[in-house]
């Protein structure tokens, strides 16, 4: 059984490897160029902060490949010295972020760690910290350890399942990250934020009842104001109403599907807010 | 039926003066078309001296002009009102480059003064031909002469850090290199602003890098935290009560200008290529609400525990650029909420001298 924990550990740490060092050459080609250091790379100076983040690439590239590379020997039953190199690696790398990340938290508490590229934004914590010291000992676990085989009976097979599921559940756990995609997998931007086309406003707006009930009093092809405030755009019209001048204001909900629109009459000269045939009596509909 | 040809016409110019009227009716209209509700979070939102609209047009602490005259317990100022004389409280601080006395101003300084009590005569404060630069630096010449884009609403200044400042600011500020944030306070010149005290320290990133504000689920929370500012009035009237809001409408507001291209060539290309525009750098470190010119907000000044309703008066997208906190009380949430005009700044209990004040910010939505 302890085997098979062992023997876990060298797919499990590949895959962190390689998803970290993707999630960074994402960030960098969505970035083109010089971004916000959120990484251990931004506590060096500047001119070094590149070289560094391209040498943490390099290894996290490195060290995944070398540990899928390495995992199985054809012909041998015993670990050469390829594999112990890279699992050695693979250890002082861990070793080393811990040691960067409690660095970075104390010097730069506001930043993320960086590890998987602008997924890792959120303020390192204990947990952040606890994840690579996790995966140093994982990576200790797997030294002196034979090449890789096939599980040889179902039984095996469903202990090797239920390892890796354990710490797939540990590792998520330890990694804000999870939350970070979990948002971003079922996010809608908020109608406060979500950019809107005023032509897009006018269309709904010429479509609506509201439209339609106040159109006749309307007096000029264009509206003579259009603003908004969060998630109402407020578009207002020259009219007349009962021979007088008026104002009709026109609120649009700025929403897809059927948006609430609102209107109002108000009296241009003195602002007093009118019925819809110009009365003074209740105007907000 | 309508034409949609026409919609640009009524785009916020927020540089034409001649349609105020235009901006300070939207919040009548707004309140008329939403109903009782909305009436009662503007009402909520004064601060219960009065209606909103007065609320936010008036300033009770604060009086700007140009010294005629000054001793050590008058300071005379000839404001829109004419000749106005002040008795000055025997605890009063002028800044001029630095504490100085009060008698120690000069005739002919611009000033900005605070009374002690609103609308009383005492002043407590003087702040005399006091300036702001906040942007990105484009071009330096030497060690000490700087040409900052402000942004597109703002245009282009030169500071000057003369060598009893330099320290001190290259403390703050580490990278004085073409493409680097740079926000500086000082004494205004002609032509130029003579830099004397870091307003902030230098984001460690390039001006056209700023990093992304978290994802907002739901709706944006409203108060929002963070740093109010203050800049200078440029073509806005002087004792304007109003602030530049980051996240103006780009649909109706300066993003549309700002997105026009710029004729350059030759030596002008090389400064050209370190200008930042702050519209295309995403939202900055805070999420706010799209607001228009005439909006009113509702803010107040964490240090100091004073609000007032303030008016969205012009386009702050500059502000975005700066993913900093102010420290003035406490440490501030990340992100530049609001840059004041400086008689709102001074009129919330701010000092100028010190660049901001940690703010809460409430909407109304």
């Amino acid at each position: 059984m302890l085997t098979t924990i062992r023997e876990v550990q060298i797919p499990l740490l590949a895959v962190m490897l390689l998803g970290a060092c993707l999630a960074k050459a994402w960030r960098a080609l969505r970035a083109h160029g010089d971004t916000a250091r959120t990484d251990p790379a931004g506590l060096f100076p500047a001119h070094l902060q590149h070289p560094i983040t391209i040498l943490m690439f390099a290894a996290e590239l490195g060290l995944g490949l070398g540990l899928i590379g390495t995992a199985v020997t054809v012909g041998h039953t015993r670990p050469g010295l390829p594999p112990t190199i890279v699992r050695t690696g693979t250890a002082l790398f861990f070793f080393v972020a811990v040691g960067a990340l409690n660095e970075m938290r104390q010097r730069r508490p506001d930043s993320g760690c960086g590890c998987f590229g602008e997924l890792s934004g959120t303020p390192i914590g204990l947990r952040t910290i606890a994840r690579p010291g996790l995966l140093c000992a994982s990576a200790v676990a797997t030294l002196g350890l034979p090449p890789l085989r096939m599980p040889s009976s179902p039984a095996e097979a469903e202990l090797w399942l239920a390892v890796l599921a354990f710490e797939l559940a540990l590792i998520a756990f330890l990694s804000p990250e999870l939350g970070e995609i979990m948002v971003r997998l079922g996010y809608s931007e908020p109608c406060e934020l979500r950019r809107l086309p005023v032509g897009r406003t006018m269309t709904t707006l010429h479509a609506s009842s509201q439209w339609r009930r106040y159109a006749g009093q309307i007096s000029a092809a264009a509206p003579s104001d259009v603003w908004r405030e969060g998630c109402w755009r407020f578009v207002v019209y020259p009219g007349s109403a009962g021979g007088r001048p008026v104002d009709i204001v026109f609120a649009v909900y700025l929403q897809s599907r059927r948006p609430a629109i609102r209107a109002a009459v108000l009296d241009a000269d003195t602002d007093e807010v009118l019925g819809p045939t110009g009365t003074r009596e209740s105007a907000v509909v | 039926m309508r034409h949609l040809a026409d919609i640009p016409r009524w785009c916020d110019d927020v540089t034409d003066s001649a349609s105020p009227a235009r901006f300070a009716r939207r919040s009548l209209l707004r309140a008329a078309v939403l109903g009782r509700r909305d009436e009662s979070d503007l009402s909520l939102a004064a601060t219960g001296d009065g209606d909103a609209g007065a609320a936010a047009s008036s300033l009770t602490y604060t009086v700007t002009g140009r010294i005629l005259d000054v001793s050590p317990h008058v300071l005379v100022l000839l404001t829109e009102q004419g000749e106005q004389r002040f008795p000055l409280a025997a605890s009063a601080e002028a800044w001029r480059g630095g504490l100085v006395s009060p008698a120690a101003l000069r005739q002919g300084d611009h000033a900005i003064v605070r009374r002690r009590v609103p609308g009383g005569p005492v002043v407590e404060r003087i702040w005399a031909e006091i300036g702001r630069v906040a942007g990105t630096i484009i071009e330096r010449d030497g060690r000490s002469s700087l040409l900052v884009d402000e942004g597109p609403a703002k245009g282009r200044r030169i500071v000057l850090i003369g060598p009893e400042a330099a320290g001190r600011i290259q403390v703050r500020f580490p990278r004085l290199e073409p493409g680097y944030l740079i926000d500086v306070i000082g004494l205004k010149h002609d032509g130029y602003l003579q830099a004397l005290i870091p307003a902030t320290s230098q984001p460690p990133y390039r001006a056209g890098h700023p990093p992304v504000a978290p994802l907002v689920s739901g709706h944006v929370p409203d108060p929002v935290s963070g740093t109010a500012i203050w800049h200078e009035p440029g073509e806005e009237p002087e004792n304007l009560l109003g602030l530049a809001y980051p996240a103006l409408d780009p649909e109706t507001s300066c993003e549309r200008a700002a997105a026009a291209p710029r004729a350059c060539s030759g030596e002008l290309h090389a400064v050209e290529e370190h200008a930042v525009d702050p519209h295309t750098t995403g939202c900055g470190c805070v999420r706010l609400p799209y607001l228009s010119v005439g909006s009113l907000v509702r803010l107040r000044n964490d240090c100091t525990e004073r609000t007032r309703v303030v008016p969205v008066t012009s386009c702050g997208a500059t502000a975005r650029l700066f993913c900093d906190r102010c420290v003035t009380c406490g440490t501030s949430r990340k992100g530049r909420i609001a840059d004041l005009t400086m008689a709102a700044f001074v009129e919330l209990g701010g000092a100028l001298e010190v660049g901001c004040f940690n703010a809460t910010m409430m909407i109304g939505h």
